[in-house]
């Protein structure tokens, strides 16, 4: 071989790597700017539909005027009581998978089971709690009906993010409890449990995400065109943010005037969603800074 | 004189699954004395230790045949309660394993579930334990930091003073230096002749040199078995098998 072979197949390496790094940069480049495309497209055509009014008023004048704020109060309760329901079980679930199952057939139909529930499109959620709730339990359609569909609907999600979490505490944590005479179960209530709560709060900023955005398993359950009225139980029908803005961007008779109250309500979920995400983000980091390994 | 055995294993067969990791291993544990256990990788020395306090229980396809007898007593009798068997036999990994917590809480945290709570009791457990370890004039001032930002062999030091709290009657030791800087070894290896005058321990090493260092019995294991067990002196010096001869002088293994 003589001495410009290497070198030439040097470039071409180099070449070769800067193509790459090209593609999977402008891959990065490309969703990140999607993302902020939207966004600022939101807030653009959103803020001006914001103020006090719109955030503390019920719609008045056929949608077309006031605010939204049941709605807002609505999605609220629906988003906290369906982590309420499903961080206790998804954890628990995790839990019994993780550490206590014996690794076998059974439990590896298991975790397809799970996992194909998370694929499972939401509106037959929707429909399981209406015939499950609403009509055989007989809540109606209620808070109680849409937390707990929108529960089992982000139940795969969290179960999976918080095997992913105990599966990644180091299995010496759990020799060295064990090794010192402690239980299992304080083991994992002690030990493993407290590491994986970074992991599992990730899993539950994507459930969140996913509860308050979903309409189709509000529709049937909890979800009502209109109320000027906050609820006062868990029994009563709600407003929400993603029900509401299906209905005046479908089913109101003056679908243009209420444009930028559609816009308006957008923004408010997504700065909603966000806003709740970053509370479990802190939440996170706190934790994590108390807690490396 | 009638030597004081703490622990006997009588006729041990243990299988992973469909495979035999120990066969019909036979030998007892003198009391405050250190017996190590030698052997190439995957001999069962390391299995023999975890069955001493029932940590291989957490395996899945794992079955013993045979007993361990502590104190007389057949641990893996079915009303044996395991926790009960490992506060009793404590155990020191091969990698320092401490919990992501402070160097004081990752002392009292077993002691505090099995019912230490006052303020007073507590510190003087962590002091103890700290000083039995020989860790106490290092960390004294830093009790409350993250056991994380320990040197190597500190932290394995405060892993030996955490199974101490727990006030053992055996100390369980898997290659408890083959993670560690030299001086780390050597700190280890002093602290192991100290504290054999209040415990007993045994101890799986890699090394020959430590073994012949620290122990007064050993046991050297081949696929399986328990090739030739005695004085420590007579196995580096007159072993009597010439499997553990090639294994000393360093012929295989």
């Amino acid at each position: 071989m003589n001495a410009a072979a290497p070198s030439t197949s040097l470039k071409w390496r180099y070449f070769r790597q800067g193509l790459f790094f090209g593609v999977v940069r402008l891959s990065a480049f490309l969703i990140t700017a999607t993302l902020l495309l939207i966004l600022a497209y939101i807030f653009m055509n959103g803020f001006r539909a914001i103020s006090w009014d719109f955030l503390t008023l019920p719609p008045t004048d056929a949608m077309t005027r006031g605010g939204i704020m049941p709605a807002i109060v609505g999605t609220l309760y629906l988003t906290v009581g369906a982590i309420a329901v499903a961080l206790p079980l998804g954890v628990a679930s995790a839990i019994y998978l993780t550490e206590y199952a014996r690794q076998g057939l059974a439990i590896r139909i298991l975790r397809i089971g799970v996992n194909c529930l998370a694929g499972v499109p939401s509106v037959v959620f929707g429909l399981f709690g209406l015939g499950l709730f609403v009509v055989f339990l007989k809540f109606g359609s209620s808070i109680l009906a849409g937390a707990l569909t929108l529960g089992i609907l982000i139940l795969p999600t969290i179960i999976g993010a918080s095997e992913e979490a105990l599966k990644a505490v180091p299995q010496t944590f759990r020799e060295a409890s064990l090794a010192l005479g402690v239980s299992k179960w304080r083991t994992i209530s002690r030990i493993v449990l407290p590491n994986a709560l970074p992991g599992i709060l990730t899993g539950s900023i994507l459930g969140i995400g996913r509860a308050a955005g979903e309409t189709a398993p509000i529709m049937f359950t909890a979800a009502t065109f209109f109320t000027a009225a906050l609820p006062r139980s868990v029994f009563d029908e709600v407003m929400a943010l993603p029900y509401h803005i299906y209905v005046l961007a479908t089913a109101g008779t003056q679908i243009d005037e209420t444009r930028p109250l559609q816009y308006g309500t957008v923004l408010v979920l997504v700065a909603l969603v966000l806003g709740i995400d970053l509370v479990a983000i802190l939440i996170r980091s706190v934790m994590r800074k108390k807690k490396r390994w | 004189m009638e030597k004081d055995m703490i622990v006997r294993a009588e006729n041990v067969d243990f299988y992973y699954g469909s495979f035999q990791a120990l066969t019909d291993v036979t030998m007892a544990f003198e009391k405050n004395r250190v017996t190590a256990l030698i052997g190439p990788s995957g001999c069962g020395k390391s299995t023999l230790l975890r069955l001493l306090n029932r940590m291989n229980d957490l395996i899945d396809g794992a079955r013993v045949e045979g007993e361990i007898l502590f104190e007389g007593r057949n641990i893996y009798a079915p009303e044996v309660d395991p926790v009960e068997i490992r506060r009793r036999i404590g155990m020191v990994f091969q990698k320092p394993n401490p919990f992501p917590k402070s160097i004081f809480n990752n002392i009292t945290f077993a002691p505090r579930l099995s019912g230490v709570h006052r303020k007073s009791d507590l510190e003087a457990l962590v002091e103890e334990s700290l000083r039995q370890a020989v860790l106490w004039d290092e960390v004294k001032d830093i009790l409350d930091r993250s056991a994380m930002t320990l040197s190597g062999g500190q932290q394995q030091r405060l892993c030996i003073a955490r199974a101490l709290a727990m006030k053992p009657d055996i100390i369980l030791m898997d290659e408890p230096t083959s993670a560690l800087d030299p001086i780390s070894t050597a700190r280890i290896e002093e602290l192991i002749d100290k504290l054999k005058q209040r415990y007993t321990i045994i101890i799986v090493t890699h090394n020959m040199q430590q073994a012949a260092r620290v122990s007064e019995y050993t046991g050297f294991f081949y696929i399986g078995k328990l090739i030739e067990f005695g004085p420590t002196e007579k196995i580096f010096t007159n072993p009597s098998v010439k499997q553990t001869e090639d294994y000393i002088t360093g012929r295989f293994g």
